[in-house]
C-alpha cells in the first residue's frame, strides 16, 4: 500500500497539474487560432466592458431571466459550483498537504462546514442524473459522454466524504478518492468541464455582441 | 508516639504521590495530544502512539531522532529535548491557524514512515475515528 500510496500522491500528482495546465493552455490557443481563420469578426466585436457586464450577471445568482424562470435549477446549480471550487480548495487535509510539501498556506474550512458542502455537491449530482433521466427536453439533449463526465465530477466527492467518515475499506477508498481527483483535473481541459476554462471567452463574446452590436441584453 | 506514625504515613502518602506524578513519563504515553491545540477547535481525533512500544517496534534508540534540539540552524547530535513538548519550540504564533504545527508533526512522523516504507502515512491510519 506504501507503494501506491507514494505513487498516486507523488508522480501522479506532478502529471495531472502539468496535463491540466498545458491542457488548458492548449485548448485556448486553439481555439482562440481556429476563431481567428473561421470567424474573424469575433475579434472585431470583443468589448471588455460589454463582456464584463454580461459575465457578472451569469455569476450573480438570479441575475438572469433565465435563472429567475427556473428558481430550482438556479439554486442547485450555484450551490453546486460554489461547493465544487471551495470544498478542493479550502479543505484542511488538502491545505495541509501543500504546506507540508510547499510550506505554503491559506484559509481552510471547518472540517464540519465541508463535510455539508460535499454532501450538497453529491446531492447535486443526483439532481443533474434525475433531470437528464425524467426531462425529456433534457433527455433529448443528453449522450453518454454527459453521465460519463457527471460520475467524474461525483467520484472525488463520494470517495472523499466515505474516507473523511472512515468507513469500510479506507486504504483503498483513498488511493481511490485521489485517483479520481486527479482523472477529474485532467479531464477539465478535455470533456465538457471545459466550460471553466471557456466560461469568460463565451460569456465575454455573448455579451459584446448583443451590448455592442444588437444593442441588446443576453441575460 | 501514633502521631508521629499517622504524620510518617500521610508523608509517606503524600510523598508517593508526588512520586508517581513525577515519574509519570514516556512510558505511560499512549497518544500525542500536544496543548499547543486549542480543544476547541480540534478537528481529527487523537493518534494513538505507545511512545516505549513505538520505538522499540521501529527501531528507534535515539531520543533525539524526535527530541532534538538546534544550535545555529544545525541539529546537535548529542542533545536531546524529551520532556519538552514540541510546541514549546515550534510555537504557534496564530492559535487559530495550526498549520505549522501540525506541518512539522507530520514531517517528522510521515516523514520517517515513507522513508522506511513502514508505518502509517494516510491520514485516516493516524487520526483513527
Ligand atoms: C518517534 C519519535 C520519538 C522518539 C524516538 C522518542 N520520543 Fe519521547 N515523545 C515523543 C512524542 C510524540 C511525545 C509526546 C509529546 C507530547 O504529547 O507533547 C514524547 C514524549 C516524551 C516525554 C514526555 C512525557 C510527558 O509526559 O510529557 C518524555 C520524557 C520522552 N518522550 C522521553 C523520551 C526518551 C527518553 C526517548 C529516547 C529513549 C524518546 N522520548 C524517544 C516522540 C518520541
Ligand atoms: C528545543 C526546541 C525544539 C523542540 C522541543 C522540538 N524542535 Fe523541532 N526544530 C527545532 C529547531 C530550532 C528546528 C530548525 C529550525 C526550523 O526549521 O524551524 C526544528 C526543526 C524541525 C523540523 C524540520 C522543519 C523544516 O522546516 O524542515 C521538524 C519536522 C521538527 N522540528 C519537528 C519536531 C517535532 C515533531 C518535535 C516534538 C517531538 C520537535 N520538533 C521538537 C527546535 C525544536
Ligand atoms: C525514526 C522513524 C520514525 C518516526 C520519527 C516515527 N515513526 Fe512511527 N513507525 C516507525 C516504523 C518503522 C513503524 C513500523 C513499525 C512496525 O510495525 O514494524 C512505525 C509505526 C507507527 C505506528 C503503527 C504502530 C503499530 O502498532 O502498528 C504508528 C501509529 C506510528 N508509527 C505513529 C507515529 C507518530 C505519531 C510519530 C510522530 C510523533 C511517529 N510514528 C514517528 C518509524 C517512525
Ligand atoms: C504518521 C501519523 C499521521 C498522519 C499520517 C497524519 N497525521 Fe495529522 N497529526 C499527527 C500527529 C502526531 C498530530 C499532533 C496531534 C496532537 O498533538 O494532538 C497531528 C495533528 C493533526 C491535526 C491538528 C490537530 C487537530 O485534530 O485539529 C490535524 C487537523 C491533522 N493532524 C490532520 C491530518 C490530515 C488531514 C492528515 C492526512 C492528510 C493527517 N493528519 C495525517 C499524525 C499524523
Amino acid at each position: 500500500m506504501h507503494g501506491f500510496y507514494d505513487f498516486v500522491s507523488g508522480p501522479l500528482v506532478w502529471i495531472s497539474f502539468i496535463l491540466f495546465i498545458c491542457g488548458s493552455l492548449y485548448r485556448l490557443i486553439t481555439m482562440a487560432v481556429l476563431a481567428k481563420e473561421k470567424d474573424p469578426m469575433v475579434y472585431a466585436y470583443m468589448d471588455f466592458y460589454y463582456a464584463i457586464r454580461s459575465i457578472f450577471h451569469w455569476i450573480i445568482p438570479f441575475g438572469s431571466v433565465n435563472m429567475r424562470r427556473q428558481p430550482a435549477m438556479t439554486i442547485v446549480t450555484f450551490a453546486f459550483h460554489i461547493c465544487l471550487i471551495c470544498v478542493p480548495l479550502f479543505l484542511f487535509a488538502h491545505v495541509i498537504l501543500w504546506k507540508e510539501s510547499w510550506n505554503i498556506s491559506w484559509w481552510f474550512l471547518s472540517d464540519g462546514a465541508a463535510d455539508i458542502m460535499t454532501m450538497i455537491v453529491i446531492g447535486s449530482c443526483i439532481f443533474f442524473l434525475v433531470r437528464r433521466l425524467t426531462r425529456p427536453e433534457v433527455r433529448y439533449l443528453t449522450s453518454y459522454s454527459d453521465f460519463i463526465t457527471l460520475a467524474i465530477v461525483a467520484a472525488p466527492f463520494i470517495t472523499g466524504f466515505w474516507v473523511y467518515h472512515q468507513w469500510i475499506g479506507y486504504k483503498i477508498m483513498l488511493i481511490f478518492h485521489i485517483l479520481s481527483g486527479e482523472i477529474m483535473l485532467v479531464a477539465i481541459p478535455f470533456t465538457r468541464l471545459s466550460h471553466m476554462i471557456f466560461f469568460p471567452f463565451t460569456r465575454g463574446y455573448m455579451g459584446s455582441e448583443f451590448g455592442a452590436v444588437k444593442n441588446a441584453r443576453d441575460w | 508516639m501514633r502521631k508521629n506514625i499517622l504524620i510518617y504515613m500521610a508523608i509517606m502518602v503524600l510523598g508517593s504521590l508526588f512520586f508517581n506524578v513525577s515519574v509519570f513519563s514516556q512510558e505511560d504515553i499512549t497518544a500525542v495530544e500536544d496543548s499547543a491545540f486549542d480543544v476547541r477547535q480540534i478537528m481529527r481525533p487523537p493518534v494513538p502512539f505507545f511512545h516505549d512500544e513505538h520505538n522499540e517496534k521501529a527501531g528507534v534508540e535515539e531520543c533525539n531522532i524526535c527530541h532534538h534540539t538546534y544550535e545555529d540552524g544545525k541539529k546537535v547530535e548529542d542533545d536531546s529535548s524529551e520532556g519538552m513538548e514540541c510546541s514549546e519550540c515550534h510555537t504557534l504564533e496564530d492559535k487559530s491557524d495550526p498549520a505549522p504545527l501540525v506541518r512539522v508533526y507530520h514531517l517528522q512522523c510521515k516523514g520517517c514512515h515513507e522513508e522506511r516504507k513502514a508505518g502509517p502515512v494516510m491520514c485516516g491510519e493516524c487520526h483513527i475515528k
